[in-house]
């Protein structure tokens, strides 16, 4: 008999929100598995990497037919679920029961969109609001952002981030020391490790967001070699094809949400990596217009970019 | 307050006032959605005198708290007011909202009073509908006269013969309005008036306010005129279309507009069915082919989405004279969806042409298209492939197009790949084992190790639909060892394939071939250091179990071989593998055994 969470499951898998009780018990109940993760969780291979998201369900739903379905296939989500696409609530909510149901099985890191601040100007705010009638489910789904990690290493050898790296941090180690359990702070290594970006540059640099920094190949490389890493993989940066290997291969930026924004015209990718850590990229588009469906409800206010 | 009344007759009217006044856009919608709530509270009589004049004065607000009003006023609203002898109250909020500057509260207001028409008596109609129509359509402001066009043919029918000349009267001064927007609205729901009156009316005055939008300056007005002219087509004979509308018809066909000859493209089936098939003949079938020829990709587009459609009232000499060269061009054209729509639309001509015609013309096209570089074009050929197979017989389409099915097996779009792996059962029972076993044997296996999961997934259901088109003893031969061999990959999405394999064909296989050839293999891929792996393996199992445990021998191999590997994985480090085998034990506990 399917439990309580299946069914939740199977509802989310259509893209019908759930009530705004389950919601509650759902978040309560992540909020206990995340509490125990660590702000860099450890994860085996195999896994399927993916970046942004940004609230495009069907576009997600067509990631999962090409990379398979949870639990049969691991998964680490790299952030930014929410914000942007016209799904937020049912695209975080779905990746958030998979999360309780299957804890071995889905891996959720932080991203720069899950805070309070950015939620209320991009889109998630309203969605709520606009989908339950009230802020609630937007605030509990912000008390379980405080408490998603920071990070993740796969068998030691691959580090997954949002963003990228900080000037104050030059080992995976320190990072467990960070107290992650609060909102996304303007400045800091936690603020960096969720906003910085590579560039062809050496050295630091200035962020042009405004927040995190920018980091060049002799950071990334030193960063490797000092932490015995293969491959840094972050999301954060839309990339045309889909994922943007840098550095000589040091790093790889992976973008999940395809034609971005609904009007980018731009692939996605994931990073399936094998028991062997091998890396293959899977290419994939956004959802065929009868398979996608958009609100008939005139969307909200156009928080494009 | 009023003190006759007591704190509790009070409240909700209290409360509803209240959250209407909110300062919360969250607040007074809902309020409003709530609205036959708080009006079955205070009783029919008090929502008559104090709810309706209070809404009427809320036209003040948020367009989505308007709109929400215009929706629920429509959803009969009467019963909560003592029933349709009232409903007519009902049209002052209504029509405050038609005015307002919005144009989805005006439709929606607009939607409101139709629904609530057809509660309305004669003389309710009479007294309070068409003065409401009239003050809306004398209007100072266009937003009202916009609404009035769509009030008039709800009620044409049931007024008295007096009031239907003014009504018609009315619609004719609307059609020729000073503002675009109006004439935009009476060109939009003209054709609904024209269903509703005389022959004779049609003739004299139908017609006349149709000509005039016709001619509109604004392409956006004439755009609308084409769904008019086909409802007055079909309202007169074929002779009378002839001799009164064939000017406009001409027209609108050759408009120097392209959203206008986009419209008449893509209501062509509609017209030629209502004119009658002499004129098709002579008349329509050239218009057709312009069409078709256009300079404007998204009118060819159009037309082309009509091509069977219309080829279905021409006789075969006309469609291989005529439509198939444009057809042809078609397939060539630089457009990507006009060649997706012709894709979608040329098998539909199979049927008509008839075999020969089909192999001679359609197919060179057919395999033109398989080959387009846009997969959308590829993917709507296939697609449609079954109703050529039932023209020329499978046997012709598979040899003709068998190489380009075999191309497209590989295609770069996974949804390609898709279609074709549904479409090879079909030819698989058509096509015989030899010759499958010869063209397309590899391929259905290579397709297990495709890297879109979707397709792999396919694969598996695709061996399970050949196991029962050509029998267990050619799945033992050609299928089964290839599957358990891949067990042994070093990558463990191979050996994820195998079990997900042998979980679904495993039903229609014998318990000789699992108990032979395949459970050993499961079990030693139920001990694989990967726990998705494990998991799979308990639910491949399951299946195994709920299959063959019913008989003895069955029984035998699950108390022997698969209730052990259960109690096992029930001990595993992995939680999921743990949760999936005792799911599975529960159901060989359940089976008796």
């Amino acid at each position: 008999m399917p439990s309580d969470l299946d069914r939740q499951i199977e509802q989310l898998m259509r893209c019908e929100p759930i009530s705004e009780e389950e919601v509650k018990r759902l978040c309560i109940k992540a909020r206990e598995i995340l509490v125990e993760e660590a702000n860099v969780q450890a994860v085996d291979s195999p896994v399927t990497i993916c970046g942004d998201i940004h609230g495009q369900f069907w576009d997600m739903m067509e990631l999962f037919k090409v990379g398979g379905a949870c639990p049969d296939t691991n998964y680490l989500f790299m952030g930014d679920f929410v914000d942007r696409g016209f799904y937020s609530v049912e695209t975080f909510l779905l990746l958030l029961a998979l999360k309780v149901r299957y804890p071995e099985r889905m891996t959720l890191i932080r991203g720069n969109h899950e805070s309070r601040q950015i939620t209320q100007v991009y889109g998630f705010y309203d969605e709520c609001q606009r989908k339950y009638g009230s802020s609630n489910v937007w605030r509990w789904c912000c008390e379980v952002f405080d408490y998603l990690a920071l990070g993740a290493v796969v068998d030691g050898r691959v580090f997954c981030v949002h963003g990228g790296l900080s000037p104050n941090l030059q080992g995976i180690d320190q990072i467990r020391a960070i107290d992650r359990k609060q909102e996304v702070p303007h400045d800091g290594p936690m603020c960096d490790l969720l906003w910085s970006d590579p560039d062809e540059i050496t050295g630091w640099g200035l962020s042009p967001r405004g927040a995190g920094f920018l980091f060049g190949a002799d950071i990334a490389k030193a960063f490797a070699h000092h932490n015995a890493i293969d491959l840094v993989a972050r999301a954060h940066q839309l990339a045309m094809e889909g994922f943007k290997l840098m550095f000589d291969q040091t790093i790889v930026t992976v973008w999940s949400a395809p034609n971005y924004c609904y009007r980018c015209g731009n692939v996605a990718a994931v990073l399936e990596l094998d028991e062997h850590l091998m890396q293959e990229y899977k290419v994939f588009q956004h959802a065929p217009a009868d398979v996608r469906s958009i609100p008939a409800k005139r969307p909200p206010a156009d928080y494009f970019l | 307050m009023d003190p006759g009344f007591s704190a509790d007759e009070i409240a909700p009217i209290a409360i509803l006032m209240d959250e209407l006044r909110s300062e919360d856009v969250q607040l007074r919608l809902n309020a409003i959605h709530r609205i036959s709530t708080i009006a079955l509270a205070l009783g029919p009589d008090r929502a008559r005198e104090e709810l309706i004049p209070f809404l009427q004065d809320s036209v003040d607000d948020e367009d989505e708290v308007l709109l929400a009003l215009a929706e629920e006023l429509g959803r009969n609203f009467e019963e909560y007011i003592g029933g349709s002898e009232h409903a007519h109250l009902l049209l002052g909020p209504l029509e405050n909202l038609s005015a307002v500057e919005e144009t989805l509260v005006r439709d929606k207001a607009a939607e409101s009073i139709t629904k609530i028409s057809a509660n309305l008596s004669q003389a309710q109609i009479e007294q309070y509908y068409i003065p409401l129509v009239q003050r809306l359509s004398r209007g100072e402001w266009f937003t009202s006269r916009t609404s009035a066009c769509a009030l008039y043919h709800p009620v044409y029918d049931k007024v008295s013969p007096q009031v239907q000349d003014d009504l018609r009267r009315g619609f004719a001064s609307l059609g020729s309005d000073d503002t675009p927007m109006v004439r935009r609205a009476s060109a939009k729901w003209l054709g609904s008036l024209i269903k509703k009156l005389s022959k004779q009316h049609v003739l004299n005055e139908g017609l006349t306010i149709y000509r005039r939008l016709q001619g509109d300056d604004q392409d956006s007005v004439r755009l609308l005129t084409v769904e008019d002219m086909i409802a007055i087509a079909q309202q007169l004979s074929p002779a009378e279309v002839k001799e009164q509308l064939l000017k406009q018809i001409r027209q609108s066909m050759a408009d120097k507009s392209w959203r206008v000859r986009y419209m008449s493209a893509s209501h062509f089936n509609e017209l030629a069915e209502a004119v009658g098939q002499d004129l098709v003949r002579e008349e329509l079938i050239g218009h057709y082919v312009q069409l078709l020829k256009d300079n404007e990709a998204e009118v060819r587009t159009a037309a082309a989405g009509q091509i069977p459609g219309f080829s279905k009232l021409l006789d075969k000499e006309v469609i291989l004279l005529r439509v198939i060269p444009c057809v042809r061009d078609l397939c060539q054209d630089t457009s990507q969806h006009v060649r997706a729509a012709v894709a979608n639309q040329i098998a539909g001509l199979a049927p008509l042409l008839g075999k020969d015609a089909t192999i001679e013309h359609l197919l060179p096209l057919f395999l033109h298209l398989l080959k387009d570089e846009f997969p959308e074009v590829r993917l709507n050929i296939i697609s449609k492939l079954e109703t050529v197979n039932k023209v020329i017989g499978i046997e012709l389409l598979s040899e003709s197009l068998l190489p380009a099915i075999i191309e497209l097996a590989e295609d770069k779009s996974w949804r390609v790949r898709q279609a074709i792996i549904e479409y090879v059962p079909l030819l698989a029972t058509q096509l015989g084992k030899p010759f499958f076993d010869e063209q397309l044997g590899n391929l259905c296996m290579s397709w297990l190790g495709d890297n879109v999961y979707s397709i792999r997934e396919a694969a598996t259901v695709n061996l399970k639909k050949l196991t029962e088109v050509f029998g267990v003893e050619w799945a033992k031969v050609q299928i089964v060892p290839k599957v358990i061999g891949m067990g042994q990959h070093p990558t463990y999405l191979f050996r994820m394939t195998t079990v997900q394999a042998i979980t679904t064909i495993a039903p229609v296989l014998t318990l000789d071939i699992v108990k032979g050839e395949i459970i050993d293999t499961l079990l030693q891929l139920g001990q694989d250091p990967i726990p998705n792996i494990r998991f799979n393996v308990a639910k491949s199992l399951e299946v195994l179990a709920t299959t063959f445990g019913t008989n003895p021998q069955g029984k035998q191999l699950v108390e022997q071989k698969i209730a052990p590997m259960l109690d096992a994985q029930q001990k595993d480090s992995d939680a999921d593998v743990r949760f999936f085998a005792s799911k599975a034990l529960q159901q060989v506990h359940a089976l008796g055994a």
